[in-house]
């Protein structure tokens, strides 16, 4: 099951991110069981491996907003680092922070 | 002081809701299902929240609560469009142009960008403490509404300018900002607006006026100055120096006529580089004093202030005051000029003309020249004609009592008379007061008014006639009268405009169009009277042309009544 004490140990900022929850643990503990579930990640990965940058900005985009706000640092990290290449469509190797991201995101959904 | 979105329409309802205490309406437009819940979170205690998670629902939103939000948070990325160009569409369209709009990004670049184009703030993401969103969410309504509250005193509600005391307070600013740039004062009226409403209806005048504002708007932004609605279809602008307001007028017009094409007539009074020791309304004063010069000129559509209209409006407005007293104390004097029959061998005294003189107290006598034509504009001439009436009549009267003798004396009728329901009645009312008969007093009707409405004038001088007066046509040839209708007439003399005598006998000499009226008089049967003549020469050429009755000059001036006597007294002595 999630708790603030699981996601503490795994690397979220949990006193920014419940801050910005009002300090509603229910609320921000809501908030992350949606953001860890979200398909974007998923979809993020397929749409980059196959070219489509732009695509895989607005996903990377969204993904942004939502891990930074709820402070989860260790995957929020990579993907505004991703976001940043993507929106000027940067022709690298994008396979190492995606693999990052998924891991991340892994132990996120090891935590419910 | 010309960032007003256009077209803004402030109904009132909006502020009114607000003020009544009700919760505000905030529409959060964010895809990020996690963003927007958070954001709800913030604000859903003091605000019933609205959201939207695409470009095409945000807008939809703002459509259907244009007058009632309070705000909108918006997300620049989102899945169907940039929330940029839904700012933009927001901005352009003048229903929703006024909500504030908070822009959330990530994006430094956007920050710039999304302030430009009108948004209030921005909120960076990640989110800022909740407080300080909260802060700056009611920060931004608060700065909006005081904003709207400004706007609605001091703007017209229907074009978005300036009202009247706002103007003068801005342009008094624009000379505070500009001390050393000469300025014009500027008043543009749509001439017969008053018949646009009456003929199109309301919204379409109003549509009009609004179209002008917009115009005016456009104008300003691009030449600097500030413009107001003063009163229904009355604008004023104030701004730099122009050399020339032609294509001003005509951008003005253009936009009146809006997609019809129709060119409306405006009127512009300019008082140009304002003397800036006068104060403001003054100045506006001058140049609507320019823009009435012209209300009755189709030809010209600008007039310019300068002093010597400024000195003829001060008399005309001098001389429209003392009116009352001058009538309450007999200052106007009836003088009498003789008319004479010149078909027989020696001229035969025919008759008189009444006309008018003022005896000023302070400025001495004053032509009829510039009191006539003054108050024919506005209607007072009725009653200087009903009291030039009263005299003459009451002065033929003495004379039939004292001399036992009289000649007819012809009086004018003016076109404003000959509207007035009650003319019959006061005419036969004088004639019985007076002890006088209706042949006694000749009626002078004015060609041009025959024409004016010919219908009815025609149907009131038919029942003078019958009832005994004497008609005769003034001016005869000035008023573009057709043959054929002057045939139908009822009048019983031609009365030759002067303006005919004076061509006719000009260095030019061409009496071709002086024969042709009187052989038009000639068919008709009726007597043709010639004013305006100066000498023998003159009278000898009219003679011969078959002209029936002279007067002017060269028999004698108009003269008061205690000179005319002795006319009156040769002609009697030798009739016996």
């Amino acid at each position: 099951m999630l708790t603030i004490d699981s996601l503490r140990a795994w690397g979220a900022d949990i006193e920014t991110g419940l801050n910005r929850c009002i300090n509603n643990e229910a609320f921000y503990l809501r908030l992350v069981d949606k953001c860890i579930r979200d398909e974007a990640f998923v979809q993020l990965k397929a749409s980059v491996e196959a070219g489509d940058l732009a695509r895989g900005f607005e996903l990377a985009h969204a993904l942004k907003g939502s891990t930074s706000n709820l402070a989860l640092d260790p995957v929020s990290r990579p993907v505004t680092e991703i976001t940043e290449l993507l929106r000027s469509r940067t022709d690298t190797d994008y396979s190492v922070l995606l693999n990052q991201i998924m891991s991340e995101r892994d132990a996120l959904i090891n935590l419910l | 002081m010309n960032e007003f979105t256009p077209g803004i329409d402030l109904t009132g309802t909006d502020l009114e809701l607000r003020s009544a205490g009700m919760k505000r309406h905030v529409l959060i437009v964010e895809d990020e299902f996690v963003n927007r819940e958070i954001l709800t979170a913030y604000l859903e205690s003091d605000y019933d929240v609205l959201t939207a998670d695409t470009g095409a629902k945000a807008l939809e939103a703002v459509n259907a609560h244009a007058d009632t939000l309070s705000l909108v948070l918006l997300d620049l990325i989102l899945p169907d469009m940039h929330g940029l160009d839904i700012l933009r569409k927001m901005k352009e369209d003048t229903k929703s142009a006024r909500i504030p709009v908070i822009v959330m990004t990530s994006d430094t670049e956007s920050e710039v960008e999304s302030l430009n184009i009108g948004a209030s703030d921005f909120i960076s993401k990640p989110y800022p403490m909740p407080k300080v969103i909260q802060a700056r969410v009611r920060r931004t309504i608060e700065l909006s509404e005081n904003r709207d509250l400004i706007r609605w005193t001091e703007r017209d509600h229907l074009t978005g300018l300036f009202n009247r005391d706002y103007f003068y307070r801005y342009a008094g600013q624009y000379d505070t900002f500009h001390p050393h740039e000469s300025a014009d004062a500027v008043v543009v009226d749509i001439s017969h607006f008053h018949m646009v409403n009456e003929r199109y209806g309301k919204v379409y005048g109003d549509e009009m006026l609004k179209r002008v504002g917009r115009e005016l708007r456009a104008l300003m932004d691009a030449s600097g100055g500030i413009a107001c609605r003063r009163e229904a279809d009355t604008f004023l602008v104030y701004g730099p120096h122009r050399a020339d307001y032609a294509d001003f007028l005509d951008r003005l017009s253009a936009a009146a006529g809006g997609e019809s094409r129709s060119r409306i007539r405006l009127r512009m009074g300019v008082y140009a580089d304002v003397d800036k020791s006068i104060d403001m309304e003054r100045r506006f004063d001058h140049a609507k004093m320019a823009a009435d010069s012209i209300r009755n000129d189709f030809n010209t559509a600008i007039a310019c202030y300068d002093i010597s209209l400024h000195e003829k409006e001060m008399y005309a407005e001098r001389l429209l005051d003392d009116f009352q007293e001058a009538i309450d104390q007999k200052q106007f004097l009836v003088y009498f000029q003789p008319k004479y029959d010149i078909r027989p061998d020696s001229p035969v005294l025919y008759g008189a003309e009444a006309l008018v003189r003022w005896k000023h107290p302070e400025l001495g006598m004053i032509s009829p020249g510039v009191f006539v034509p003054l108050f024919e504009s506005n209607g007072l001439v009725r009653d200087l004609d009903h009291y030039v009436w009263r005299e003459a009549a009451a002065q033929l009267r003495d004379w039939k009592q004292r001399l036992g003798f009289c000649v007819p004396v012809s009086v004018n009728v003016s076109r404003v008379d000959m509207m007035d329901p009650e003319l019959t009645d006061t005419l036969r009312g004088l004639i019985a007061d007076s002890g006088l008969s209706f042949t006694d007093l000749h009626l002078e009707i004015t060609e041009s008014a025959y024409t004016q409405d010919a219908k009815q004038i025609i149907a009131t001088v038919s029942r003078l006639r019958d009832m005994g007066f004497v008609i005769e046509m003034d001016d005869f040839g000035s008023g573009y009268s057709s043959l054929n209708m002057i045939s139908t007439l009822p009048i019983d003399a031609l009365k030759l405009d002067m303006q005919f005598i004076r061509t006719a006998f000009s260095e030019k000499g061409n009496t071709r169009m002086l024969e042709i009226t009187v052989d038009i008089a000639r068919a008709l049967g009726v007597p043709m009277i010639a004013e305006g003549v100066e000498t023998e020469e003159q009278m000898l050429k009219l003679k011969e042309f078959g002209c029936d009755v002279v007067q002017g000059y060269y028999f004698a001036r108009p003269m008061p009544a205690a000179d005319f006597e002795p006319f009156l007294l040769k002609q009697k002595a030798t009739d016996y």
